[in-house]
């Protein structure tokens, strides 16, 4: 009998826009949320946020709740009589506190805020007033000054995080002699995958900086109590990052600003390639690695990859096939993500990305190459928020079989009874997600995993078929 | 190609600063200069005699239309009228409504973004009446405007809004690069206008670029929406402002810090040219005697 193939020309992938009458449970934060994140990557920074106390707080509590740490970020506390009289002296008093209170600090990012960037403050002409008395009162110090742009009601925390990285690179580089190295702006992700990113880098032999490398976000307890919860990207490897062999941009929507800004600049060639999320893209990657740098592909990572695949394969077709699947979050994660689950015959029937970048998401190739190759009916909505997600279940519109997003639509799986895989930012409900690589074969293999798991966690708790685990 | 120059017109509301732009603009584009015209008054009247039409579709109501500003294009919102000057309109709210301070920087920050001032000499900003937020203040800002010409007259509140406009470069330029060019004196023929203007130039620590004589033919151009460099261009007048366009030329590099007055100094400086006498102070707050 020959088995039966849906015909690729019935599938459809549909692209739309929300239109926003109003936000029902937004799926992510505002720009500075995102600025603030990109700022805490750079060790000796604090990000000096330019509003009204509450956007500091309420997003520090959010990188709190995520990596169960504290990270140090100030704020220019602005009030009534600043937002009268413009707020320029608090940013110029911020930064000098700032820089008395913290004898390392290196670099503030300063990033602005709804509230600051309607009264119009001019941050570039403060800078040059800080400089200034910086260099006074610390004459051998240098304490650079990066201005970012991030009012909220435009874009969202994955463009802010872009802007800011962006602006750190623009501040600190600064051409110099060649250093043979390789830049690499992975994005938005967890400390897990920047670990499991540079043991790839060293198992090919390829020296290269992170930008950020956010690894000691996951940071030890030791016996002499020092805080160790920051970034490890220096000054130094900002300044270097304008002499580069060449740039990998990992995302395109987070950090891929600043790659494009140091091939412009500086000349320093960008490869803008898909986030390595599944078994492809990360083949994409070490090979492009390769070719940029003339390593070969090591032996050791052919192993995790034969790991990997063998440990999907023993999943996909028993248990993922045909299982319909919505994912939620940030682009690059939603769409790499969405990649990964055509691997596993997983079907995304739903992707949500939750900011109107509508323009960007027309000419991203991913998009182009999801809808030449599904066999299902697909639905992209930028724009979106979780309701969109939550009315579709509740409307019995789609029927699925797992959720994929940040713990902020916990409550839509636990309502509607569907398994959940936690990724994303933020993740709280689940402990020690953010040491877990998503990203690279490892991440493949442990993304296909915890689905697994979730699913089987589901059987047992709803009676459904439980008993398949027995004889599996 | 030369260095880009930005420059920017502020002034009393009404006291003929789109006029005196466009025509400056319009003999410099004359002298081969490729010009772009940016207006940053909601009013969308600072390209008017450019383009022969007002109200050309703005960067705000365009991008309020499409929903955001990074949906639109450069075209949309980029025209071209007499010797190729470029025009574009920022737009902004009705009045009584929204924050036409936040259009401004919104405005300029998408032309910034997109290239809209690449291959040309000159930007020019045309800001409505004061600077009366941080967003009219966004041409002045770092990294925009070199040199701000303020447009004058002879009148005690014209020369009272040129003093304030000083106010603020002086802010701005204690943090950033800008310099009051110069004033232009628009002529009302108020008495003493000349010495007046000169006085109140010396006093700010600059100087008066030039007096621009009235000539009814300004209002005939205007009329046909035209500047007077293209409605007539051997008379007398457009060769005034092609001076004057000669001047802001040449005067690249030379603006100063200014140093603005107090109210009080201003009115000694009336009182010295005899416009108000010193006797004058009792009759203050008095009606007329009937």
């Amino acid at each position: 009998m020959p088995c039966e193939i849906s015909d690729k020309s019935v599938a459809e992938v549909k692209i739309v826009s929300k239109k926003r009458a109003g936000i029902i449970n937004p799926m992510y934060d505002c720009q500075p949320a995102g600025a603030q994140y990109a700022g805490i990557g750079v060790k000796d920074s604090i990000p000096l946020v330019h509003g009204g106390q509450g956007c500091t707080m309420f997003v520090r509590l959010l990188f709190a709740q995520h990596f169960k740490e504290n990270f140090d970020i100030a704020s220019t506390s602005l009030h009534e009589e600043s937002a009268v009289f413009g707020g320029t002296r608090r940013v110029e008093e911020g930064v000098m506190v700032l820089a008395r209170r913290y004898p390392d600090l290196r670099i503030i990012p300063i990033i602005t805020t709804c509230s600051t960037e309607v009264i119009g403050d001019d941050i570039e002409g403060s800078i040059n007033v800080c400089e200034r008395a910086l260099k006074k009162e610390f004459p051998d110090r240098q304490i650079y000054l990066a201005p970012v742009h991030t009012p909220s009601f435009k874009g969202s925390q994955v463009s802010g995080y872009d802007e800011c990285v962006k602006s750190m690179i623009k501040t600190v580089a600064k051409k110099g002699a060649p250093t043979g190295k390789l830049n690499v702006f992975p994005g938005w992700v967890n400390p897990g995958d920047i670990t499991q990113l540079k043991y790839y880098l060293s198992e090919m032999g390829v020296d290269a900086t992170l930008f950020m490398d956010t690894e000691d976000f996951d940071s030890p307890m030791m016996p002499d109590k020092s805080i160790q919860t920051h970034g490890r990207t220096t000054i130094e490897d900002l300044q270097d990052s304008a002499n580069a062999k060449a740039t990998l941009a990992l995302a395109r929507y987070e950090g891929a600003a600043a790659a494009a800004y140091l091939e412009e600049a500086h000349n320093v060639p960008n490869h803008q390639i898909n986030t390595p999320y599944g078994i492809k893209n990360t083949d994409d990657m070490l090979r492009k690695i390769s070719e940029i740098t003339g390593k070969p592909i090591p032996d050791s990572l052919v192993r995790e990859r034969g790991i990997a695949l063998d440990a999907m394969a023993d999943l996909a077709h028993m248990f993922f096939a045909n299982k319909k699947v919505a994912i939620f979050g940030h682009a690059d994660l939603v769409l790499g993500l969405a990649q990964f689950c055509l691997e596993v015959e997983l079907e995304p029937v739903l992707l949500l990305i939750g900011d109107d970048q509508g323009s960007k998401y027309k000419k991203d190739p991913r998009i182009e190459e999801l809808k030449n190759s599904v066999h299902f009916d697909m639905e992209i909505v930028h724009n979106a928020d979780l309701w969109d997600l939550e009315r579709r279940i509740k409307k019995g519109e789609i029927k699925l079989d797992l959720i994929m997003g940040h713990s902020k639509g916990r409550y839509i799986a636990i309502d509607a009874n569907i398994p959940m895989v936690r990724v994303g930012f933020p993740t709280f409900d689940r402990a020690g997600l953010y040491r877990k690589p998503t990203i690279g074969y490892k991440g493949a293999m442990e993304l296909a995993e915890m689905t697994a798991n979730a699913m089987f966690a589901h059987m047992e708790y709803t009676k459904d078929r439980e008993w398949i685990l027995n004889t599996w | 190609m030369s260095k880009l120059r930005q420059i920017a017109f502020y002034g009393k509301g009404g006291i003929g600063k789109s006029t005196t732009s466009q025509n400056t603009l319009a003999a410099l584009a004359e002298m081969g200069q490729k010009i772009l015209i940016v207006g940053c008054d909601p009013k969308a009247d600072s390209t008017r005699l450019i383009l022969h039409a007002k109200a050309q579709d703005t960067v705000l109501s365009l991008s309020a239309e499409a929903g955001s500003v990074e949906d639109l294009e450069l075209e949309d919102v980029m025209k071209t009228g007499f010797k190729n000057i470029k025009c574009v309109e920022s737009g902004g709210p009705e009045p009584g409504v929204g924050c036409a301070g936040r259009g401004v920087i919104t405005s300029i920050n998408f032309l910034e973004e997109n290239g809209a001032y690449d291959g040309v000499d000159y930007v020019s900003y045309d800001v409505l009446g004061d600077v009366v937020c941080g967003g009219f203040a966004m041409p002045i800002r770092e990294n925009k405007a070199q040199e701000i010409y303020i447009v004058m007259s002879g009148e005690m509140m014209a020369m009272y809004a040129a003093n304030n406009i000083s106010k603020g470069i002086l802010k701005y330029a204690n943090s950033g690069g800008v310099r009051l060019g110069g004033l232009v004196c628009n002529e009302r023929q108020t008495d003493k206008e000349l010495e007046l203007a000169e006085a109140l130039a010396g006093k700010l620590g600059t100087k008066l670029i030039h007096f621009v004589p009235r000539d009814n033919i300004v209002q005939h151009a205007e009329l046909r929406r035209m500047t007077v460099l293209e409605y007539d261009p051997e008379c007398k007048q457009a060769q005034e402002y092609r001076q004057l366009a000669n001047k802001v030329h040449n005067n690249a590099g030379k603006g100063v810090i200014p140093t603005p007055i107090t109210m009080e100094e201003l009115e000694d400086l009336l009182m010295e040219f005899g416009i108000m006498s010193r006797e004058d102070a009792s009759i203050i707050g008095k009606a007329k005697a009937v």
